[in-house]
C-alpha cells in the first residue's frame, strides 16, 4: 500500500518530466531541434512566477554592463542597469501566472529567432552546442539572480487531499496527471487533425518539397517553439511547489525528459508522456524500496534510472531518429593542421616562459589561476580530439576527470602506489571507463550521442560519486602530494626558489610540463594518420567507411585519447585540491567545460589554450577581476552560456579561428596583397 | 565465368514495396571496363551501394567478389579486400586536403601500424604520389577538395578509390560535370588503369564515353537487367534502343 501511495506522489515529478518531455517533442517535429534548455526554460518560468508572487518582480536576465571595466579601474560607480522590472508589491495568482506563461513565450521566441531559425541549416553539432548554451544561461541567470539554495514555491494548486483508492494522497498528484493527460491528448489532436499539424507533418517529411506546395516551415516552427515553451513552463510553474524551486534540479528534468522523448522516437506525444510519467511514479517507488527493503541494493537506483532509460531507448529503438528531409550546408570547424613554424614557436615559448613566471613569482590567487588553466587545457584538449576532430559530442567530460581523479587518491594515497605509477594507473582507469561507456555511443552520433553522453555523466556522477562505500566514503578522499625522486611538488610542497609561498612553484612547474606534453601530442595526433581518419570520420562517416576506414575504431579510439586526457585533469585536479570531491565533476561543470572548449575553438590545440585561461578560476578570470576589479567568477557560468550560443551561431571556431583569420587578414593587407585567396590557414602566411 | 572479379546471382533490392534492383546477374572480368547504363532510377547507384555492403538490410542474393561471398559484410572490410568505390553525390572529405584524402585511404591502419605512425611519422606512400600525377591533381594536392572544381573533385574520388590497392574500381558517374575535353581525357585515363591492372565498373550517363571505353556493357531498366554485351551489340540492341536510348536521347 505504502509502495501505491509512492507510486501515487510520483505523480509531481512525472508530470514535469513529462510535460518537458512533450516540449521536446513539439520543438522537434516543427524544427528537427533537440533543445537541451527545455527543462532550464521551465525553471526561468518558476522562478519569474515566484518572483512576481512574493516581490512583483519581473526578473531580467543579468546584462552586460559596458562600463563595468572602467568603474571597477577607478572604483566609482556610473550606472548599473536594472535587473528586474517592478510592478507593485505582489501580483495576484492568476495575473502571475499569465506573466510567466509569457515569459515563456518569448523565451521559445527568442530560442527560434535568435538561435535555432539561424541555424537551419548548420551542421547537428552547432545546434546542440546552441541549445547546451541556452540551458547554462537560463541555469546561470537563475543562480546569479536568486542563488542556488533551495526556495519555498509559491502553490497554485490546491493543498487538500484526497481520498481516494483507500489512500490519503494530496489532490495536486491527481490534478498534475489530469493536466498531462489533457496536454497530450490536445497536442496529438494538433497535430494529427488540424492543418497545423499536417503542414508540421509535411515539412518534416520534405522541407523543400513542404515549401513548395505553400507550406511555411517558418511559422510552424514560431509556434511550436512558444507551444513547448509554455508548456514547460506551465507545468513548471505547477509543480515546483512540490519537487522543490532550486536552480539545478528543474533544469536537469531534461535528462530524464529526453529519455522519455526518446523512448517515443521524438515523434510520439503519447509514448513520450507515459513514459515521462512513469519515470517519475518508478523513481518515487524505487527510492521507498532502497529505503525499506533489504533485498534492494542501496545502489541510488532511482537517481540512475533516467540513465537506465536513456539507454532502453537507444537499444529498443536503435539509432534511428527520424531524421528531416532537411539539407545541412554548414561547414564544421576547420581544424587547421599545426605547423611549428619559426613564428609559432617563438609565440608558444613566449606564453611557456610567462606561465614559469607567473607559477614561481606572481601573487597566489595569479598561481593558482594558472594552475586551474593547465587543467582547463588539458579538458579543453581532451574536447578537441573527440569533438574537434572527430565530431562526436561529449557532456561527461567531468565525470571521466573525476574517474581519474578518483583513482589517482585510490592508487596512490590509499594503495600508497608511488606518483608516476599512480598517476598512469589512473589515466589508464579513465581511458579503460571512457572506451566503455563510448560503446553505446559508437551506434549513435549527433544529438542522440549528446543525450547519452549527457546521461552517462550524470549516472557517474550519481552513480559512482555519491554511492556511500565505493567511490564516495562522504564524497572526498585525501590525495598525496605528487613526488618523483624523492622531490614532493604538491601545491603545498617547499621549493627551493622563490618566496616559499603557496600554491608551490613546483606543481606549477610539472602542471606546465604535464600540460605542454598534452598539448604537443594532440598536436601530433592531428598530423599522424589516426588523426586523418578521424578527420575523415567527421566529414563523411559513409565515405570513410568505404574508404576502409573502421569508422567505429576510430571513434573509439578517440574517445579512449579524450578519456586518458580528462583523467589526466582530473588527476590534477585532485592534487591541486589535496583531495577527491564528487562536487568538482559535476554535470554543469562538464557543460562549461564544452562551453568554454567550443568558445574557445573546439578544433585546435590554440583553441584548447584559449579554453583553459577562460576556464573556472583561470588566469584569464583572475586578470579581470584583479585588474579591473571585477567580479566575474559569479557570472563566468552565464556569459559561458550566451557565448557559447554566439559562437554557435556566428563563428563556430571560436576565438582561436577568429584570432586565426584576423592575423591573416592582417598579414595580407600589410603585404598588400589583393588577389582573391580561399580560406588559407594562417599557418600558410606564417612559414 | 568463375574467373570474374565480380559478379552477382539473382541480386535484388527491395525498399519496402520497391524493387530497386531486381534478380541481376552480372560480372565483371579482370582486364576489362565494364560499362553500367540505364536511364535514372534504374537502380544504378543502389546496385552499386549494395554490392559495397551499404544496404546490408534491403539486399539479397548472392554477390561474389574475388572468389568470396561479399553481401553480409561491412564496407570498411570490403574496401580492405579491394572492392572500392566512388560515389555520385562526391562525398569527399572536405576538412583534410587532397593528398590527406588519398591518404586515408591508401593503407589499413591496425592498432600497431597507427601507434608507430604516431610516434615515428607517416611514411612517404610512392603511391600517392604517383596517383595524383596520374590524375592530374598534383599542382591542387595541398588544397582543400571544396575549393576545386567539380572535375578535379571528381578525380579525387577516383584517386582515393585507387590508391587503396584496388582489385575492382566501382565508379558511379565519373563524368557528369565535366567537359567534353575532360571527358575525353578521363576517358583515356580510366583505360590507361585498365591496362595497368585494375578491372573498372562504370556507370555513367555520358553514353559517348561509356561506348568507347567499355569492353563490355550491362544495360538496366526499372531495375531488370535488359541487355549485356560488346558496345557493338549494345548500340544494336532493339530493346536497349527502345528503352533507352530512343527514349531519353541517351542524355540527361
Ligand atoms: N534509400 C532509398 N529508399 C527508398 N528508395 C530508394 C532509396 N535509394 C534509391 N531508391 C529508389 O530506387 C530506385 C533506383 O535509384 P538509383 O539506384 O539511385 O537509380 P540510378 O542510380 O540508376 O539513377 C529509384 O526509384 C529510387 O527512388
Ligand atoms: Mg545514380
Amino acid at each position: 500500500m505504502r509502495y501505491f501511495e509512492f507510486g501515487i506522489l510520483g505523480f509531481g515529478t512525472g508530470a514535469v518530466i513529462a510535460a518537458i518531455a512533450l516540449g521536446l517533442v513539439v520543438a522537434y517535429r516543427a524544427s528537427g531541434v533537440i533543445n537541451f534548455g527545455h527543462g532550464a526554460i521551465a525553471a526561468y518560468c518558476a522562478y519569474s512566477y515566484n518572483s512576481l508572487r512574493t516581490d512583483g518582480e519581473i526578473p531580467i536576465p543579468p546584462l552586460p554592463n559596458p562600463v563595468a571595466p572602467i568603474e571597477g579601474l577607478f572604483n566609482v560607480e556610473i550606472f548599473n542597469l536594472p535587473t528586474f522590472i517592478s510592478v507593485g508589491d505582489s501580483v495576484a495568482t492568476i495575473p502571475a501566472l499569465v506573466i510567466a506563461l509569457l515569459i515563456a513565450a518569448v523565451l521559445g521566441l527568442i530560442a527560434h529567432y535568435a538561435v535555432f531559425r539561424l541555424l537551419r541549416y548548420a551542421p547537428v553539432l552547432a545546434k546542440v552546442v546552441a541549445s547546451v548554451g541556452i540551458m547554462i544561461l537560463l541555469q546561470g541567470a537563475i543562480v546569479i539572480r536568486y542563488g542556488s539554495r533551495a526556495k519555498q514555491a509559491d502553490r497554485i494548486l490546491p493543498d487538500d487531499t484526497v481520498d481516494w483508492f483507500g489512500a490519503t494522497l494530496p489532490i495536486d498528484r491527481y490534478l498534475l496527471l489530469g493536466l498531462v493527460i489533457l496536454l497530450t491528448v490536445g497536442l496529438w489532436a494538433l497535430f494529427r487533425y488540424t492543418a497545423f499539424g499536417v503542414a508540421t507533418r509535411a515539412a518534416a517529411e520534405n522541407e523543400r518539397f513542404a515549401t513548395l506546395l505553400g507550406v511555411n516551415a517558418d511559422s510552424q516552427a514560431v509556434v511550436s517553439w512558444v507551444l513547448a515553451s509554455v508548456l514547460a513552463g506551465l507545468v513548471g510553474v505547477l509543480a515546483s511547489p512540490i519537487i522543490g524551486l532550486t536552480p539545478n534540479q528543474l533544469t536537469l528534468f531534461i535528462i530524464p525528459a529526453l529519455g522519455a522523448a526518446l523512448l517515443g522516437r521524438m515523434s510520439s506525444f503519447v509514448v513520450a508522456a507515459a513514459a515521462g510519467v512513469g519515470i517519475g511514479v518508478i523513481q518515487s517507488v524505487l527510492f521507498l524500496l532502497e529505503q525499506n527493503a533489504s533485498w534492494v541494493p542501496d545502489l541510488n537506483i532511482p537517481q540512475a534510472l533516467p540513465f537506465i532509460v536513456i539507454a532502453l531507448a537507444m537499444i529498443l529503438r536503435g539509432e534511428t531518429l527520424p531524421s528531416r528531409g532537411a539539407i545541412t550546408a554548414g561547414r564544421l570547424p576547420e581544424a587547421y593542421v599545426p605547423k611549428l613554424t619559426r613564428a609559432r614557436v617563438s609565440a608558444y615559448s613566449v606564453l611557456i616562459a610567462v606561465s614559469v613566471l607567473i607559477v614561481m613569482f606572481a601573487p597566489f590567487r595569479f598561481r593558482s589561476g594558472m594552475n586551474n588553466t593547465m587543467v582547463g587545457v588539458m579538458l579543453g584538449l581532451s574536447l578537441v580530439v573527440v569533438t574537434g576532430y572527430v565530431g562526436q559530442i561529449s557532456l561527461m567530460q567531468m565525470a571521466v576527470a573525476g574517474l581519474g581523479a578518483y583513482a589517482v587518491a585510490s592508487f596512490g594515497t590509499d594503495a600508497g602506489l608511488p606518483f608516476v605509477v599512480a598517476l598512469v594507473l589512473a589515466v589508464l582507469a579513465a581511458t579503460a571507463i571512457g572506451a566503455i561507456v563510448s560503446l553505446p555511443a559508437l551506434r549513435t552520433r549527433g544529438a542522440s550521442l549528446a543525450v547519452i553522453t549527457l546521461a552517462s555523466g550524470l549516472a557517474i556522477q550519481e552513480f559512482l560519486f555519491k554511492h556511500e562505500g565505493w567511490f564516495g566514503s562522504a564524497d572526498t578522499r585525501n590525495t598525496d602530494a605528487p613526488s618523483l625522486f624523492g622531490f614532493e611538488m604538491g601545491p603545498n610542497s617547499s621549493f627551493p626558489i622563490g618566496d616559499g609561498k603557496i600554491p608551490s612553484p613546483g606543481f606549477g612547474l610539472l602542471l606546465i610540463v604535464i600540460t605542454v606534453l598534452c598539448a604537443i601530442s594532440v598536436m601530433r595526433l592531428r598530423r599522424s594518420r589516426l588523426g586523418q581518419q578521424m578527420l575523415a570520420v567527421r566529414a563523411n562517416e559513409r565515405a570513410a567507411a568505404a574508404a576502409g576506414i573502421s569508422v567505429a575504431g576510430v571513434k573509439m579510439s578517440a574517445f579512449a585519447i579524450s578519456s586518458a586526457l580528462a583523467g589526466m585533469a582530473g588527476a590534477f585536479t585532485a592534487f591541486k585540491l589535496g583531495q577527491f570531491t564528487a562536487d568538482s565533476f559535476g554535470i554543469f561543470v562538464s557543460l562549461s567545460v564544452l562551453a568554454f572548449a567550443y568558445l574557445g575553438g573546439i578544433s585546435t590545440v590554440g583553441g584548447a589554450v584559449m579554453a583553459g585561461t577562460l576556464f573556472a578560476e583561470g588566469i584569464g578570470i583572475v586578470v579581470t577581476e584583479e585588474w579591473f576589479n571585477l567580479n566575474v567568477q559569479e557570472y563566468t557560468a552565464y556569459v559561458a552560456g550566451f557565448f557559447l550560443i554566439l559562437t554557435a551561431v556566428y563563428n563556430n571556431e571560436g576565438i582561436d579561428g577568429f584570432q586565426r583569420t584576423q592575423f591573416y587578414n592582417l598579414v595580407r593587407k600589410i603585404r598588400g596583397d589583393r588577389s582573391p585567396t580561399p580560406a588559407a590557414t594562417a599557418e600558410e602566411v606564417t612559414a | 565465368m568463375s574467373t570474374a572479379t565480380l559478379q552477382t546471382k539473382g541480386l535484388t533490392v527491395r525498399f519496402g514495396g520497391l524493387l530497386a534492383v531486381n534478380d541481376v546477374d552480372l560480372d565483371c572480368r579482370p582486364g576489362e571496363l565494364t560499362g553500367l547504363i540505364g536511364p535514372n532510377g534504374a537502380g544504378k547507384t543502389t546496385l552499386i551501394d549494395a554490392v559495397t555492403g551499404f544496404l546490408p538490410k534491403n539486399a539479397s542474393g548472392s554477390v561474389n567478389f574475388d572468389g568470396e561471398e561479399a553481401l553480409g559484410t561491412a564496407p570498411s572490410r570490403l574496401a580492405h579486400r579491394g572492392l572500392c568505390r566512388t560515389w555520385q553525390t562526391l562525398e569527399l572529405f572536405d576538412d583534410i586536403d587532397v593528398r590527406s584524402n588519398l591518404e586515408v585511404a591508401s593503407s589499413r591502419l591496425t592498432p600497431m601500424k597507427a601507434l608507430r605512425d604516431y610516434f615515428r611519422g607517416s611514411d612517404v606512400d610512392e603511391r600517392i604520389a604517383t596517383t595524383l600525377e596520374l590524375l592530374n591533381l598534383s599542382h591542387v594536392a595541398d588544397r582543400s577538395p571544396s575549393e576545386l572544381s567539380q572535375g578535379q573533385r571528381k578525380l579525387v574520388g577516383v584517386g582515393r578509390a585507387l590508391v587503396a590497392d584496388a582489385k575492382l574500381l566501382l565508379l558511379d558517374e565519373p563524368a557528369a560535370g565535366l567537359d567534353r575535353q575532360e571527358t575525353v581525357w578521363l576517358g583515356l585515363q580510366l583505360r590507361r588503369i585498365v591496362e595497368a591492372g585494375t578491372p573498372i565498373l562504370m556507370v555513367d550517363h555520358d553514353m559517348g564515353l561509356v561506348l568507347s571505353v567499355s569492353d563490355r556493357i550491362h544495360v538496366l531498366q526499372f531495375g531488370k537487367l535488359i541487355a549485356s554485351g560488346t558496345p557493338e551489340e549494345i548500340r544494336n540492341n532493339e530493346q536497349v534502343i527502345a528503352a533507352y536510348l530512343g527514349a531519353s536521347g541517351g542524355d540527361e
